[in-house]
């Protein structure tokens, strides 16, 4: 393989997650409405942005977390910058807390998750309801974290392989 | 999970990934979010959505064809389980649309012998443009579908959007091909609406939930409605159409009056936008004509 070959590779394997985190903005604005719209879309970006924040924040650079967040708010329509500032808060907040996480049982860092989301939803909520100029029901919010932090575990193994097979390894 | 901490615990303070640039791109963001929230209708925002728009329609239009066959397969799986019920529901139905329907015919005849009428001028017709959906936002507080008809198909904002059931939201983003519906639950959602039979003209104010209330603008001396009448839009504003059924009323739930909308967002698949031009009023009015454009001005005022 030629250096530059290399380069281009070791380029692609550093976007990579950045790439996960945009294919789950994309998921996120897809018309996905299982059960009737019972299930809520998880947020993929959410456990992207999380998972490469605490176990190799080499791949997950604060720029790639800015990225997400902006074509998250530019594809809802949001307010811009609401997700943005969400998702490097939380990037904030989990490097901040590295040095806890590494090396514990997968059941504490899921715990830590479930926290994140938690803040994540304080966050998005009291930025929404100051918008709209009142308190603004919580139900929504909560079933679509709920089920993000239930897939976590899947997507924390998922991640987990594709980070020591593909990126590190190959 | 050891062989994810081997680039070190070097934490915070890497070239890669420095404190400085993190805490600098939170600022950005917070900067961004306060000048969205004072001019959400910016130049620069609108482009950047609807070049966004543009970018992942393709991408988006690919991938809602399996996602609705998917959807499809889990849909009819609980149907099945109420298949009984649902065929004495659909019978039911079916003989009352049956008289509806003779009704509707008498009336076509006599609606008829008016057009034949000398005085009679139709008002414009609408030009309906179809599109599917093929995003929409998965957000706890955004409430928008995607559409795959843009400026192309000459789409603008503003347009109503209905599909089978009723009014589901208006244009609110144009890309070339693709636009974005906001839909009357989001909490920017401002439609208005008349209760038909009663004296009340209003706004249809979104909040998320699944049913959306009205904030009156007319007719407050005495509020009288009944559960189950009709909510149609007014024109008032001057963009939509007058007589596009929104829903029914719900109740009463505080101050408010709470409408329970045709639209069933979770099945929402088809949907046809409203190509509306509004007549124009001055020129050729007669004088009790004039009178109700202004009527229409004071609410669109009020």
């Amino acid at each position: 393989m030629g250096y530059r070959a290399e380069h281009l590779l070791s380029l692609l394997k550093t976007v990579a997650p950045l790439l996960l985190g945009l294919l789950g903005v994309i998921i996120l604005a897809l018309p996905i409405r299982l059960f009737e719209g019972v299930a809520p879309t998880p947020i993929i970006p959410l456990v992207v942005v999380f998972f490469w924040s605490i176990y190799a924040p080499a791949y997950m650079p604060s720029v790639s977390v800015f990225l997400i967040g902006i074509l998250q708010d530019l594809l809802t329509g949001g307010p811009l910058g609401l997700w943005a500032a969400v998702y490097l808060v939380t990037q904030f907040v989990v490097m901040s807390q590295r040095s806890y996480f590494l090396g514990r049982e997968q059941k504490v860092v899921w715990l830590g998750f479930a926290l994140a989301a938690a803040s994540a939803s304080l966050m998005l909520w009291l930025v929404m309801s100051l918008m709209s100029g009142a308190l603004l029901p919580v139900g929504g919010l909560l079933a679509q974290m709920a089920t993000t932090v239930l897939i976590y575990p899947l997507f924390g193994i998922a991640f987990g392989e594709f980070h020591r097979r593909i990126l590190v390894e190959a | 999970m050891e062989f994810l901490g081997q680039d070190g615990r070097e934490g915070f303070g890497r070239r890669a990934n420095s404190r400085f640039v993190l805490i600098l791109l939170i600022l950005v963001s917070i900067l961004l979010l306060l000048s969205s929230l004072y001019s959400a209708q910016a130049s620069v925002f609108k482009k950047a959505r609807e070049g966004v728009l543009d970018a992942t329609a393709p991408v988006l239009e690919v991938f809602s064809g399996p996602v609705a066959y998917f959807n499809g397969i889990a849909g009819n799986i609980s149907d099945y389980f109420n298949v009984l019920e649902q065929n004495k529901a659909l019978r039911e139905e079916n003989a009352e649309l049956r008289q509806w329907m003779n009704e509707a015919l008498e009336l076509r005849k006599v609606v008829g012998a008016y057009d034949a009428l000398q005085t009679y001028r139709a008002p414009p017709a609408a030009q309906p443009i179809d599109a599917y959906v093929i995003g929409e936002t998965n957000d706890a507080f955004a409430r928008s579908m995607i559409v795959n008809a843009g400026r192309a198909q000459n789409i603008e904002a503003g347009y109503a959007v209905v599909d089978n059931r009723g009014l589901i939201g208006r244009i609110v983003d144009t890309g070339a091909r693709a636009s974005r519906v906001l839909l009357l639950t989001d909490v920017q959602s401002r439609i208005p609406v008349f209760v038909e039979g009663a004296a009340i003209e209003g706004l249809l104010v979104g909040n998320t939930r699944g049913k959306p209330a009205i904030a009156i603008t007319e007719g407050v001396d005495e509020v009288a409605f009944a559960q189950g009448q009709r909510v149609l839009t007014s024109g008032a504003g001057g963009v939509m159409p007058r007589g596009l059924p929104v829903g029914v009323i719900d109740g009463e739930h505080g101050d408010d009056i709470v409408v329970d909308l045709y639209a069933n967002y979770a099945r929402t698949r088809l949907v046809r936008i409203i190509n509306y031009e509004f007549p124009e009023v001055g020129d050729t009015l007669s004088p009790d004509e004039e009178d109700a454009g202004e009527e229409v001005a004071a609410v669109t005022e009020g």
